[in-house]
């Protein structure tokens, strides 16, 4: 849309440094009162209408879907207005709000101190230790639905093969600390990821000087790197909080007794198909997140001072954890843990496709694989066409939002950022059933289309994409902003120089995520994939249901393969675009 | 392939003929259309006379508990010309999102899932009715009696033993379900959640039938103290006892069943207090899109024995027998004497109100963990 300005307002650039910087400055900070000429116009009318697009496409694709979620939760017996819902379902699962509440939080505290440890070691460790982690943290963010949750019970279970077999215990991993530890681990990849990034951009300068004045590695740690990573922290608590509230597997799987409210929807869809009680249930999930979503922005607010001053060159982060006193102690232990945690939940996930149980001992088989390549591939195609599709779109979508809420005194603006972060904060599976109640209509019948699925993996993947390029964009100086103007560019400039490039690193995390994410989601699209239009998820989703764990286990493997492969490729291509930029 | 020709024009006069006699459901310019439909299609006739084929083309899309119909669904492809295309879902989610769909579905054939809920699904005025002539081999209570669906199998429910855990637990093998509630066995027992499992409804269902309200519910108390927990996902007891994680679950019994005690020690048990079963529904969606097509799959399924013995096949169960005792080539393999008695229409009327005692059961232990 905004591509036939470009070549325009390159051209223009020089011409307008040397106007008087009036005239740049009433269109950059878009005050209309004086003349202005039919090209800033027409940057104008772009601007708009790209504004107007992104926060259209919001309402109907997140707003709607969920009033028709709100509306259905007040649908009674023969279609008339209730409130009776309500009260039914309070009665009934009123305390599943607090085993969500007391699950998210402790998920949320546990998963942070994961991140941040596992960040800080890759941050500060150098050479094949670093390769090492930084190439953990890459493959487990590829998580495959339920396959984790059947490994923690092969090494966790009553008689896995950690718990029984090395340490002979007997324990039951059926409850809510099983769902905890679960959802704090397998959150943890794509936290310490994004963090790992805040902790590149950590001002170098401060650090040598905190060192020159003779403080200890431990303060360093304490009072100049911890703090600086405290709106990034803000995020992972944030994010870890409401997907355990929405995660609806770990709790299906390794829950047991215990349920939550996210398990209870799967449990009112799955059960008792009554949408009214699902719908109702997801009112009663939106009061934590949407709880927790103010106070992030409040405490979000607050340390942005901090973070908008401190910028410099990236470089690697000058500090050895092991010098850091009780603190490093504990945060070499929490990632240690966290590693091999995670090495033995994906070697067991990988492993798992290729043994053959049988009375007389596990052996290698290749039957597994055989099986799995003669069933069709198209599926798994399909899958990677999709992901690609709302990669690239969904990104670049996340990005220019993330800049009108953050750069823009877009009007309702607050409003905006807490609407699109709303799918992130539902089972995904409601969130299908409301496009599935929103569309299914003429003139709106999007229903057994290709477009309803990749709409509904954008938008529910959209809310991770814009928080991780507004906390990127908070480094990105506003002075550099300002200088466009100054210079006489237009706010299309702004973005294509300025905020674009500011946002290569979450570029790539954005991708990553939602490449990995449009691999393996299941429950969003479980209600919405059209028969002739199935993704590879499905299959797996099928083997996991009749039990081929060991077929399960393999396209599981061959999903992460396929990810890593696709974001290799895509780091390397970014990676070249963006040599010429540095210089 | 003159004789093809000649047997689908054959097969197309009948059908013009027939035309006057079938159901407002056949338009009647539709009769101008057969000759071109037959020589696109090129569909061998049946050989029995009374075979009557309405026009069929395009893609039926099915939903399936598995997708290793796909066997069944090629044979219906080669002899009509229609395209198949599977979704696997369990009914529980099928029911939702028909449902949500609220008279639009996006599928035409539901294939599979325990029968309570294609009795709701017919509540609420989502299933079309199908009536064919060899629905009267059926035997009546497994099939609907307005045709909105048919039963395809039954699903039987008995126990499945881990050896290992019961040698090493010292546990003595059930063989009853008043067994089950020794307190011998406590934590050891899992079994699904039977509102998501049509199996385990299945035993809830069967058992209070069998025992009546009072002991029944006695008996399910007891059992409830030694129930690990109740899964969220039909498989899972079975999962879980080869996984060595239980002891003993309760689950559905077929031939995969017996054919998982050639790699794990496993015992199956058939309860001698009597068999909990479950009809297996197969039918098609109301307003679907190819809803024709759907309607001559449910007929050409029943008419035809070989299509059944395909099936019974696939299912690894020949229960197919009971429905349509007139099949041949499948013989059942165990005696119908050991099913349990029941009254199938109190599958659907009970199951809000026994679900719902169900839930308060589980949930006082819930609260004690």
């Amino acid at each position: 849309m905004n591509k036939p300005n470009k070549p325009f307002e390159k051209k223009t650039n020089g011409l307008k440094r040397e106007r008087a910087s009036s005239d740049a400055l009433f269109f950059g900070k878009r005050s209309f009162s004086g003349p202005f000429s039919g090209r800033e116009l027409a940057g104008y009318a772009v601007d708009r209408l790209l504004l107007a697009v992104i926060l259209g496409s919001v309402c109907l694709f997140v707003l709607y879907p969920l009033l028709c979620i709100a509306f259905r939760s007040f649908n009674g017996k023969d279609g008339t207005f209730t409130l009776a819902n309500y009260g039914e379902t309070w009665a009934q699962y009123g305390t599943s709000l607090w085993n969500s509440i007391f699950v998210g939080v402790l998920s949320a505290f546990f998963c942070t101190i994961f991140s941040v440890s596992a960040a800080l070691v890759v941050s500060t460790r150098r050479g094949w230790m670093k390769l090492l982690c930084m190439g953990i943290l890459l493959v487990t963010m590829v998580s495959p639905p339920f396959v984790a949750s059947l490994a923690y019970i092969q090494l966790y279970g009553r008689r896995g093969w950690i718990t029984h077999g090395l340490l002979g215990l007997s324990w039951n991993p059926y409850n809510k600390w099983g769902v905890i530890l679960m959802q704090s681990v397998s959150f943890v990849p794509m936290n310490a990821l994004f963090l790992n990034g805040i902790l590149a951009k950590i001002d170098g300068d401060s650090i040598k000087a905190a060192r020159d004045l003779g403080a200890s590695p431990a303060s360093i740690l304490r009072d100049i790197v911890l703090p600086q990573m405290k709106p990034g922290i803000l995020v992972c608590l944030l994010l870890s909080f409401i997907r355990s509230l929405a995660d609806y597997g770990t709790p299906v799987i390794i829950g047991g007794r215990f349920s939550t409210i996210a398990s209870d929807i799967y449990y009112q869809l799955t059960g008792y198909a009554n949408l009214e009680k699902a719908s109702v249930l997801n009112m009663f999930l939106l009061l934590p997140s949407i709880g927790a979503f103010f106070l992030y922005r409040r405490l979000l607010r607050q340390s942005d001072a901090l973070v908008q001053s401190s910028r410099g060159k990236q470089e690697q982060l000058q500090l050895r954890l092991g010098k850091c006193g009780l603190l490093g102690g504990l945060i070499g232990l929490a990632s240690g843990l966290f590693f091999v945690m995670m090495i033995l939940q994906y070697a067991c996930i990988f492993s798992t496709g290729f043994i053959k149980v049988s009375k007389t001992g596990n052996r290698f088989t290749l039957q597994y694989l055989r099986q799995l390549l003669k069933t069709d591939l198209n599926t798994m195609g399909r899958s990677v066409l999709y992901a690609l599709i709302v990669s690239l779109v969904g990104t670049l979508f996340a990005m220019i939002f993330s800049y009108y809420m953050e750069r823009r005194k877009v009007p309702l603006r607050q409003g905006f950022d807490c609407l699109v972060t709303l799918p992130y904060m539902l089972p995904g599976t409601c969130f299908g059933i409301g496009y599935i109640l929103a569309f299914n209509h003429p003139p709106l019948k999007l229903t057994g289309t290709a477009l309803i699925v990749l709409a509904n993996m954008l938008f529910k993947q959209l809310p991770t994409c814009t928080k991780i390029c507004s906390a990127t964009l908070k480094q990105v100086p506003l002075a550099q902003e300002r200088a466009v103007h100054d210079l006489g560019g237009g706010q299309m400039a702004v973005l294509r120089d300025v905020i674009l490039p500011g946002l290569r690193p979450a570029f790539l995390s954005c991708f990553s995520y939602n490449f990995s994410s449009s691999m393996t989601t299941a429950g969003a699209i479980l209600f919405l994939i059209d028969p002739a239009r199935k993704l590879a998820v499905f299959k797996l989703f099928d083997a996991v249901y009749t039990g081929d764990y060991a077929v399960a286990s393999l396209i599981a493997t061959l999903i992460i393969l396929i990810v890593l492969a696709v974001e290799a490729l895509v780091y390397w291509i970014t990676g070249k675009a963006a040599k010429p930029r540095v210089s | 392939m003159s004789k093809r020709v000649l047997s689908a024009l054959l097969a197309a006069a009948m059908l013009l003929s027939m035309a006057a006699c079938n159901k407002e459901e056949k338009a009647p310019e539709t009769e101008n259309q057969t000759p071109a439909e037959n020589t696109t299609t090129e569909k061998p006739a049946e050989s029995e006379g009374k075979e009557e084929k309405p026009e069929i083309s395009g893609t039926m899309k099915a939903i399936a508990t598995s997708e290793n119909y796909v066997t069944l669904f090629d044979k219906f492809t080669a002899e009509t010309g229609v395209k198949v295309e599977l979704l696997s879902m369990s009914s529980g989610d099928v029911l939702s999102k028909l449902r949500a769909e609220g008279g639009t579905p996006s599928a035409d054939l539901w294939f599979g899932g325990g029968i309570d809920a294609f009795m709701s699904a017919k509540e609420d005025d989502l299933l079309e009715p199908v009536t064919f002539e060899a629905a009267s081999e059926i035997d009546p209570q497994f099939r609907d009696p307005d045709g909105c669906w048919y039963s395809k199998g039954l699903t039987i429910v008995g126990f499945l033993l881990n050896d290992k855990l019961m040698e090493e637990l010292n546990l003595e093998q059930p063989a009853t379900w008043e067994d089950l509630t020794d307190p011998s066995y406590q934590g050891e027992i899992i079994m699904s959640n039977p509102a998501i499992s049509g199996t385990n409804y299945a035993a809830v269902n069967s058992l209070l039938q069998a025992k009546g309200e009072e002991a029944g519910w006695e008996f399910f108390n007891a059992l409830n103290e030694n129930i690990a927990y109740y899964a969220k996902r039909g498989s899972d007891p079975k999962n879980k006892v080869i996984a060595d994680e239980f002891a003993i679950g309760i689950t559905y019994l077929d031939d995969t069943i017996t054919a998982l005690k050639e790699d794990y020690d496993v015992t199956i048990v058939y309860p001698e207090d009597g068999i909990p079963w479950i009809p297996d529904g197969v039918a098609c969606f109301k307003n679907a899109e190819n809803v024709e097509a759907a309607k001559y799959f449910i007929e050409w399924l029943f008419s035809n024995d070989e299509n059944l013995q395909l099936l019974a096949e696939i299912d690894q169960k020949t229960s197919i027998k009971l429905i349509k005792p007139s099949l041949e080539g499948v013989e059942l393999d165990y005696s119908p004497d050991i099913l349990m008695e029941l009254d199938l229409s109190k599958f659907g009327s009970m199951r809000e109100s026994i679900l719902a005692q169900f839930e308060t059961l589980m949930g006082d232990k819930a609260v004690n963990e």
